[in-house]
């Protein structure tokens, strides 16, 4: 089995955290990511007929203005990128802030993904998906289970290319 | 002697004036007997329910009053504090008395078979040729021998384990070595100057030393007494296997392999 650091990033609040928590068992506690900004979780998961063993970073904000360790971006093969579909500011300068972590990760692609679908209408997402000149990869609903297990599996793929 | 006529008149004279003095109290008595008599078959009767229920309280007297007893005691414990505690610090100081008997027992019988194997002929002649520790270092150093808990070996970026040995049960040794990639970057990142690492990180009986090397570190938890010697040898080591890792880096993709050399390279060498 193989082992791989993947990185989750976004700003506060667009729950990440909740991503994870449905998506593995295993997780240090949440003071880790006030304390120092991050947490890591494991998860193996299938993919491709080989399973990988996902070490998720969980990175506490991505702001120009927070200071976030250079060194936790390193050495990871892929990233998500997770914003909140309900609040307009957590993906409106969105292609900066995917630079900003391409830069400092080395990485060229993340996985886009628009979470909290159970808190708009269909009507609205794409009202959103309208405002964002991005591809989303998934709209999800950590709440409602929706699509989670996707997002991760993608995220997944992306190590292996 | 016979009784006169006259004798009879003032019988009954005497017999009418006791009638009237005593008619009431009589009366009285009469009442209270009955009243008496009446209490006796009463508590006849009674007597088997109240016997009953004094029984049924007995068996569940918890279930009844458990609730308010609970309650009241919670409101007078919280009311005075002061009494309680006096009342239950003589109980709490025999507990802790007692546990600090017991280990202080084991640790004298730890110390007092040290002392014996250090009046040992062959300890002695070896004291002739030791250096500058004291005996009492020596005792402390064997009662508290350092023992090797735990080796990680790091990817120094990802965090990914490479390879580890544990005397332990750690239950996600890849979530460990994640989070300790983490707060080693975080405590650099904060504190340290540029090139400078984290090298100890010290809690309760256990030190976490940490050794960098180009792409790779190696974390090393030890338990017990760790003296300058011990620390002097342990770095030898752990530079002598991360050249051989380093060198042959096979090693690194090779869980295994490495984990092996891990426990001829280190552990054996320490046990010994």
């Amino acid at each position: 089995m193989i082992a791989k650091k993947v990185l989750l990033v976004g700003n506060f609040g667009v729950g990440k955290t909740s991503l994870i928590r449905r998506f593995v068992l295993n997780e240090f506690s949440e003071d880790y990511i006030s304390t120092i900004g991050v947490r890591v979780s494991t998860k193996v998961v299938s993919c491709n007929d080989e399973k990988i063993k996902l070490l998720i970073w969980d990175v506490a904000g991505t702001k120009d203005d927070e200071k976030v360790p250079k060194a936790y971006f390193l050495g990871a093969s892929a990233a998500m990128y997770v914003f909140d579909l309900s609040r307009e500011e957590t993906y409106l300068n969105l292609q900066n802030q995917l630079q900003v972590i391409k830069d400092l990760s080395g990485l060229q692609k993340m996985v886009l993904v628009g979470n909290k679908k159970d808190l708009l209408t269909a009507q609205e997402i794409d009202e959103v998906k309208n405002k964002i000149p991005l591809q989303i990869d998934l709209i999800t609903s950590a709440k409602e289970d929706e699509n989670v297990e996707d997002a991760f599996t993608q995220l997944a793929k992306q190590t292996l290319k | 002697m016979k009784k006169t006529t006259v004798d009879n008149v003032n019988d009954n004279r005497f017999e009418q004036l006791k009638e009237l003095l005593l008619f009431d109290d009589r009366k009285d008595f009469d009442a209270l007997k009955s009243e008496i008599l009446e209490q006796e078959k009463l508590k006849q009767k009674v007597s088997p329910f109240i016997d009953e229920k004094v029984e049924d309280l007995k068996d569940n007297f918890p279930k009844y009053f458990g609730e308010n007893i609970t309650e009241a005691i919670k409101v007078q414990i919280k009311e005075s504090q002061d009494d309680v505690v006096e009342a239950l610090y003589p109980i709490m100081g025999k507990l802790v008395k007692k546990f600090i008997v017991s280990e202080i027992t084991k640790l004298s019988d730890s110390i007092n078979e040290t002392i014996n194997n250090k009046f040992s002929i062959k300890h002695i002649i070896q004291r002739l040729f030791k250096g500058k520790t004291t005996d009492a270092e020596d005792v402390l150093q064997e009662v508290f021998e350092a023992v090797i808990e735990e080796v990680f070996v790091i990817e120094k970026d990802s965090g990914l384990l490479v390879g580890n040995f544990s005397r332990g049960t750690i239950a996600d040794k890849d979530m460990i070595s994640g989070m300790l990639t983490a707060i080693k970057s975080f405590v650099e990142d904060a504190f340290s100057k540029e090139g400078q690492d984290l090298e100890d990180i010290k809690f309760e009986t256990f030190q976490l030393s940490i050794q960098n090397f180009k792409s790779i570190y190696i974390a090393t938890a030890t338990s017990g007494i760790i003296k300058q010697d011990f620390k002097d040898i342990l770095y030898d080591k752990i530079n002598n296997l991360a050249e051989i890792i380093l060198r042959d880096r096979s090693f690194l993709k090779d869980e295994a392999k490495l984990n092996t050399l891990i426990i001829e390279n280190l552990i054996i060498n320490f046990d010994k």
